[in-house]
């Protein structure tokens, strides 16, 4: 019996995380293979086929690296985010409390599972997406830059698991919590410049997605694989880091004064 | 951790939700391998104790500490020691009995704990249902499944919320066995229950609660001995007019006396004017922790 509180409750808290999401296969990776197809036929095949788009881009390959990015923020929102509201109806949550877990641990065990599956989401979407890109253009999309890649997929991932969490934990029951998906976190997702660059809005559009931090995830994947982007690299790195850190500041907040109780 | 430091101390512990006290300056301890019983109707403010105990509940006032660990300054150390079986069954829709223990050991540091998993899943009769989805179990199988999780660390201080609501006899006796057996092993003890015979028969001392006040505390015998009396029915050979302060009712031969608790059978025949000789049959009946559990919150309403 080896006894470490630093480690372990961190590590099991995550594979329970792990184990969790593995159990609903189906809902992890089919539907979002599903998601992806519908978006690339209707869009970037369709409609994409008379959108206009910089020399040597085409709505297509526009449009992947977001969906790409849309799927692991969706889904490590919702990873983390059912994770905690299913404790809560079962009265798990309250074993957290109880137990000597810290509240980093929690918070980067549950981020870190939501960011596991956000992962595998990227890489269902990236395979359909590769595949459509082959079948309409004859080769892959190149990626431009692995690490750029991963460092937005895991800044990205960590916040919005981060941000699953503390609505979850500030939720008093489940259709709270999927108001906040449906009226917070889709708009951003979708005004944070999946399908159009912000380029084609009026001027005071644009500066109002410039708010949205979405788009500096977005545009960060869109770069990191096309190597074009909206918004320069160096502020999308900048943005997203503190993105981050915010998040994690209220999660730290919500996990401190928030509820662990039964619902 | 020293020698002397008590299991569990509470001290001046106030619990507030909104203008409503749950729990009023609140003061007692237990003692290092003790088994201590607290008692309250619906309501008294067990749960709410015993949620400050485990940081559910951040206290309005007051101190609680375990083993001397300040369970708000050092929570890790404190919830370490400590082992919960809360009063509501807990779900646990994914995941398999064997798995949540596994879990639960993680949460408590310990990353490989067959054997202690194994024992509890033996000792607790769930062997055959190890694999069974938590959701599968019966209601007095999750709640084993509960005390096996409180268990999986073994703690220094077990908090028994209710444990043997809903369970049956058979298990509520191999449950209590098993709490002796723990408290044998020097693990101390803090539990609530309704079955006041069960307290009477298990704890080593009670603390009566009643609207989040403290009303009583002490060890379970002298408890009883203060508040209840002893019963004595005589009958006697012929029917003969009794003169005593103690007597209650007379049916001809039967007799009923109420005696203080300390008093002997001799002193109240003594008192009575009866010899042996006169009596044909009787019967003592003794006071228990119920009648003195309704007694001293019969007093604390008056
Ligand atoms: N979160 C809360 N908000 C408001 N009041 C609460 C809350 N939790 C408990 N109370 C109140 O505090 C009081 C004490 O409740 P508690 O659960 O501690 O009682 P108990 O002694 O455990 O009762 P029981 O024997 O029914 O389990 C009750 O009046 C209850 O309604
Ligand atoms: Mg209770």
């Amino acid at each position: 019996m080896n006894k470490n509180l630093k480690w372990t409750p961190f590590m099991m808290l995550y594979w329970r995380e792990v184990r969790r999401f593995s159990r609903v296969a189906v809902q992890t990776l089919l539907a979002p293979a599903v998601n992806t197809t519908l978006y690339l036929l209707i869009f970037g095949v369709s409609i994409g086929r008379a959108i206009k788009m910089e020399e040597g881009i085409t709505y297509l390959g526009f449009l992947i690296p977001g969906l790409i990015m849309m799927g692991c923020l969706n889904n490590a929102f919702s990873n983390a985010s059912s994770s905690v509201a299913g404790s809560k109806s079962a009265g798990e949550l309250e074993d957290y409390k109880s137990s000597p877990l810290s509240s980093q641990q929690i918070i980067w065990a549950l981020s870190a599972g939501g960011v596991s599956r956000g992962l595998l989401v990227s890489v269902v979407t990236m395979v359909v997406g590769e595949l459509f890109y082959l079948n309409q253009h004859g080769e892959f999309l190149p990626i431009n830059n692995v690490f750029l890649l991963f460092y937005f997929l895991l800044v990205g991932g960590f916040a919005f698991g981060m941000m699953g969490l503390s609505a979850a934990i500030w939720a008093r029951s489940f259709d709270h919590l999927s108001a906040v998906g449906n009226f917070v976190l889709l708009p951003l997702i979708y005004l944070g410049g999946v399908f159009y660059s912000i380029d084609n809005l009026p001027g005071f559009w644009q500066k109002v997605s410039l708010a949205n931090p979405l788009l500096y995830l977005i545009n960060g994947v869109r770069y990191a694989i096309l190597g074009v982007s909206d918004v320069s690299l160096g502020v999308s790195v900048l943005v997203t880091l503190i993105m981050l850190l915010v998040f994690l500041s209220i999660s730290v907040w919500s996990l401190a004064r928030g509820s662990f109780h039964r619902w | 951790m020293t020698q002397l430091d008590k299991a569990l101390e509470v001290k001046g512990l106030t619990k507030k939700y909104g203008d409503f006290y749950a729990v009023n300056n609140m003061s007692f301890h237990v003692e290092p391998g003790e088994i201590f019983g607290l008692l309250g109707p619906n309501g008294a403010g067990k749960t709410t104790i015993i949620s400050n105990i485990v940081t559910l509940e951040t206290p309005t006032e007051g101190d609680v500490l375990v083993f001397g660990h300040n369970v708000q300054e050092e929570p890790r150390k404190a919830k370490s020691l400590t082992g919960i079986v809360p009063q509501e069954i807990v779900n646990h829709g994914f995941f398999n009995l064997e798995e949540v223990l596994i879990f639960h050991s993680g949460y408590y540091g310990l990353s490989n704990n067959r054997d202690r998993i194994d024992f509890l899943i033996d000792r607790l009769g769930l062997k055959e249902h190890r694999h069974k989805k938590v959701k599968q179990l019966s209601g007095g199988m999750k709640r084993r499944l509960l005390i096996a999780k409180a268990l999986v660390h073994s703690p220094k201080l077990l908090l028994l919320d209710e444990p043997t609501a809903g369970v049956d006899i058979e298990l509520r006796e191999s449950l209590w066995k098993f709490v002796q057996e723990l408290r044998s092993d020097g693990v101390s003890v803090l539990l609530t229950t309704h079955y006041l015979e069960e307290a009477e028969e298990l704890c080593d001392r009670v603390g009566i609660i009643h609207h989040g006040e403290l009303r009583k505390i002490g060890p379970t015998n002298s408890l009883v001995k203060e508040f209840t009396q002893r019963n004595v029915s005589l009958k006697l050979k012929t029917a003969a007019k009794v003169e005593s302060q103690f007597l209650i009712e007379q049916l001809q031969e039967n007799l009923r006396f109420r005696i203080p608790s300390e008093m002997g059978l001799g002193e109240l025949l003594h008192s009575a004017h009866l010899s042996l000789d006169d009596i044909d049959d009787m019967q003592i009946v003794e006071g228990n922790l119920e009648e003195a559990f309704l007694r001293v919150l019969g007093e604390s309403k008056a």
